[in-house]
């Protein structure tokens, strides 16, 4: 047994939390993207590139290191730590790992060098209106036509299309006897006749998107995967996906620790620093129990992942609930030791709260992903079926 | 007991009063556009008009009707009180944003007769807004720890500090101002309770950009003159002073009506058929009740201090109660919201949102509701010494 980071993950963390301590510093970079347009810097994306960090997770043949899970993590805690936003999840983790593991040889040559090296980047579009993160909530719809598809329907609350060259988009070619069956994967062109989308105001922490199609026309090369069987490869990529972006939770929620640690210990109030009294100590010590709980639960998950177990999925649907639950606590308990500092945007801290309420919901919230537990562990077998509704 | 709200036969004559006097002058003309989610958001025209409203509603009596006339109240009875909060309630009035109208308490209490005179009577008759001046960088729920000082220059005092997390909008025609007068001094017998006008030479302010946008400001003294005449109370009394308008502030009063109505209008929408996917995956229903009967439960502490307060009650922890019930209330129903809603509670998007937006801002709001005007802890720590559990003994300040 042995719990160290390897000699290449101790290089990836140091290196990384080096440049981005020197070139994101939160409360200029950090953000002055938040505050963007598009919240995308090609100087950092073009750096990011150089650095190797894009092409990472990407097998060698196809210009990427083929690195490990937990190699790719140790960068994404980093990324977290610094509440960097960058296409990275997007482009590579989900569209990117969706093409290798359903792609035809030949899409999988043609479109992974150019995600690994940054010059393609793809937005991922799954969930609707009606949001889900499993196949019952996939209802926009292909209908084969004349050779292709024609798409028709409304993806909600998609990060980085305004960015994105293409948009991998999850659509349902027909109904089956279960909601898995019946779906298949399109690459879409982002400037496709039909397809419009905007950004979504608000305080989700990356730049949400509608997309709307409206009888958008796509070649039947633009199909990845098998038709109406995508849903099985696109599980294991979002498997992969989701114990990356707890990766960058844990480090979010480590910086959260650190910064709430350290304001108690300098914020004088009535003649002590506030880290004196209990109160406080909870509050930060509560961070400090969510974040250890998050990244244990999240090294476990990259670790089966890495060596192929059957029981990956239920050890990140493990960490993604606690993560998705510690988080948002976590950004809370920091606002009530941080009191009115934490409420001033200079001070830079909502910017973790923003991710933390959004990283909530995406990729699972907690309950879908205890559901997912509920059924992996076969409670319905073990557990009696509940009784005494109230309704009628 | 009685929970329901009884009205009298004057009562419902009053009501009828106040309804077409509140018809004829509390519509804000279509003109002038939608009152903004936000107090930042309040226009310019928005603005004066609240102010002109205001000031109306003042001389009528009816901005503050418990308070004799002598002082530019109504004279009135708490039955007034009562049919006059549900009536101009019912109207959405941009807000003229004078919280220093807490100053009202330690006036009443502490100020001379002139003083009562000069500045609580066009306060209470809207006249005047007020902006409330606690808060330093370095101070916040350690308010007796203020550092803003006023140097004594004859029978003048010379002002210099700052101040942050002031709210208002626009501008103020008083700084109700708690500072420094004695460096020397003890910790609570060095402080003295200004009202003076916010236009004095030496006095700036900015915009404080926060998670919300309500409006809040840094307000900076550089050298301020400032007349004793405007000093209320004895010069190192401050701390005595300002505990009045504390009491106030910090749940006191109470209100009526419900607390949060963000709750209501959201179930009122669910039963209504919604055009957007809610708990996606939680159960929506038991995160639905949790917010009603968390809602419910602090209108319910609020009427309690409501009635405690216009019957003369004694109040100790009641106070500090009612502000930790609010912030306790939009803290977790934030949770609820999120559970319930996921990425939809976070936009403002006019399709995707809910209720106009006020869903995002209730997001925004939770991480604001832990503090101001103290905190979720102090609350507790104050109600703590009002219960006798701690070795600070306390009584609530007086207020009328």
């Amino acid at each position: 047994m042995d719990f160290s980071l390897t000699s290449t993950q101790v290089m990836i963390k140091d290196s990384a939390r080096d440049f981005l301590s020197r070139e994101c510093p939160l409360r200029t970079v950090i953000k002055a993207l938040d505050d963007s347009e598009t919240g995308f810097s090609p100087d950092l994306w073009r750096q990011m590139v150089e650095m190797g960090w894009v092409g990472m997770s990407l097998p060698t043949e196809y210009g990427g290191v083929g690195s490990s899970f937990m190699d790719v993590a140790t960068l994404f805690e980093e990324l977290g730590y610094a509440c960097v936003t960058v296409p990275l999840l997007s482009s590579v983790m989900l569209a990117g790992r969706t093409i290798l593991e359903a792609g035809s040889s030949q899409q999988k040559a043609e479109l992974l060098p150019s995600i690994g090296n940054g010059s393609r980047i793809l937005a991922f579009a799954l969930t609707e209106p009606d949001y889900g993160w499993s196949p019952e909530f996939v209802g926009l719809q292909a209908r084969s036509e004349k050779g292709g598809y024609v798409l028709n329907g409304t993806k909600l609350f998609v990060p980085d299309v305004q960015i994105a060259d293409e948009v991998l988009v999850v659509a349902r070619t027909s109904k089956g006897d279960s909601p898995e069956k019946g779906i298949t994967l399109f690459r879409v062109d982002k400037n496709a006749p039909g397809l419009s989308h905007r950004i979504l105001a608000g305080w989700a922490a990356d730049k949400m998107n509608e997309v709307v199609f409206k009888d958008v026309r796509v070649p039947a090369s633009a199909v990845v995967g098998p038709v109406d069987g995508a849903w099985a490869p696109l599980q294991r990529a979002l498997d992969g996906a989701t114990a990356i972006l707890c990766s960058y939770m844990v480090g979010s929620m480590q910086k959260l620790f650190e910064m709430t640690n350290e304001y108690s210990q300098n914020r004088i109030h009535f003649g002590v620093p506030i880290g004196t009294f209990q109160r406080v100590q909870d509050y930060v010590i509560d961070i400090l129990n969510n974040t250890d709980s998050a990244r244990w639960t999240n090294y476990e998950a990259l670790t089966k992942l890495d060596e192929g177990m059957a029981d990956a999925s239920l050890a990140v649907s493990t960490a993604k609930a606690v993560a998705s639950q510690g988080f948002p606590r976590s950004a809370m308990d920091a606002h009530h030791v941080h009191a009115g500092t934490g409420g001033d945007t200079r001070y830079g801290m909502y910017l973790y709260t923003k991710k933390a309420k959004t990283y909530h919901s995406y990729l699972g919230d907690a309950a879908y992903h205890k559901k997912r537990i509920a059924h992996a562990l076969d409670l319905s077998k073990q557990v009696p079926a509940g009784r005494g509704s109230a309704r009628p | 007991m009685d929970f329901a709200m009884t009205y009298t036969k004057e009562q419902e004559a009053f009501r009828k009063e106040v309804r077409a006097w509140l018809e004829a002058n509390a519509k804000m003309p279509a003109a002038l556009g939608k009152v903004p989610l936000e107090g930042r958001d309040t226009t310019r025209e928005q603005y004066t008009w609240a102010r002109q409203y205001r000031s109306k509603l003042g001389h009528k009596g009816w901005l503050h009707p418990m308070m004799p006339p002598k002082y530019g109240g109504g004279g009135l009875t708490l039955d007034h009180d009562i049919v006059i909060k549900e009536e101009t309630a019912r109207y959405k009035v941009p807000s003229a944003s004078s919280p220093g109208d807490v100053a009202i308490a330690y006036l009443y209490v502490y100020a001379t007769e002139e003083q009562k005179q000069k500045f609580l009577k066009p306060l209470v008759q809207g006249d005047i807004v007020v902006w409330q001046l606690w808060t330093e960088p370095e101070s916040g729920v350690d308010l007796a720890s203020i550092k803003t000082l006023a140097t004594k220059d004859g029978d003048d005092f010379i002002i210099n500090g700052s101040k942050n997390y002031i709210s208002g909008i626009y501008e103020a025609d008083y700084l109700n101002t708690l500072v420094v007068t004695d460096p020397k001094g003890p910790r609570h017998a060095n402080l003295g309770q200004f009202f003076f006008p916010a236009n004095l030479p030496g006095i700036s302010w900015e915009y404080q950009e926060l998670i919300t946008r309500s409006g809040q400001h840094f307000v900076f003294f550089d050298n301020v003159r400032v007349s004793r005449e405007y000093l209320v109370g004895g010069e190192t009394q401050g701390w005595r002073v300002t505990q009045s308008s504390l009491e106030m502030e910090h749940g006191t009063e109470g209100g009526l009506g419900n607390r949060e109505p963000l709750i209501q209008d959201l179930i009122a929408g669910w039963k209504e058929g919604r055009r957007n996917s809610l708990a996606h995956g939680a159960d929506a229903e038991e995160q639905l009740v949790d917010a009603y009967i968390r809602t419910k439960l602090a209108s319910l502490i609020a009427r309690r201090n409501f009635w405690m307060f216009n019957t003369k009650r004694t109040q100790t922890y009641q106070g500090p109660q009612n502000e930790w019930w609010g912030r306790e209330t939009r803290i977790r129903n934030a949770e609820h919201l999120l559970e319930l809603l996921g990425p939809h509670s976070l936009t403002s998007d006019p399709i995707w949102g809910l209720l106009d937006g006020r869903v995002e801002l209730a997001q925004r709001g939770a991480s604001m509701a832990t503090h101001g005007n103290g905190s979720y802890e102090i609350d507790k720590v104050i109600m703590a010494r009002r219960v006798g559990l701690s070795r600070t003994k306390e009584v609530a300040a007086p207020t009328h």
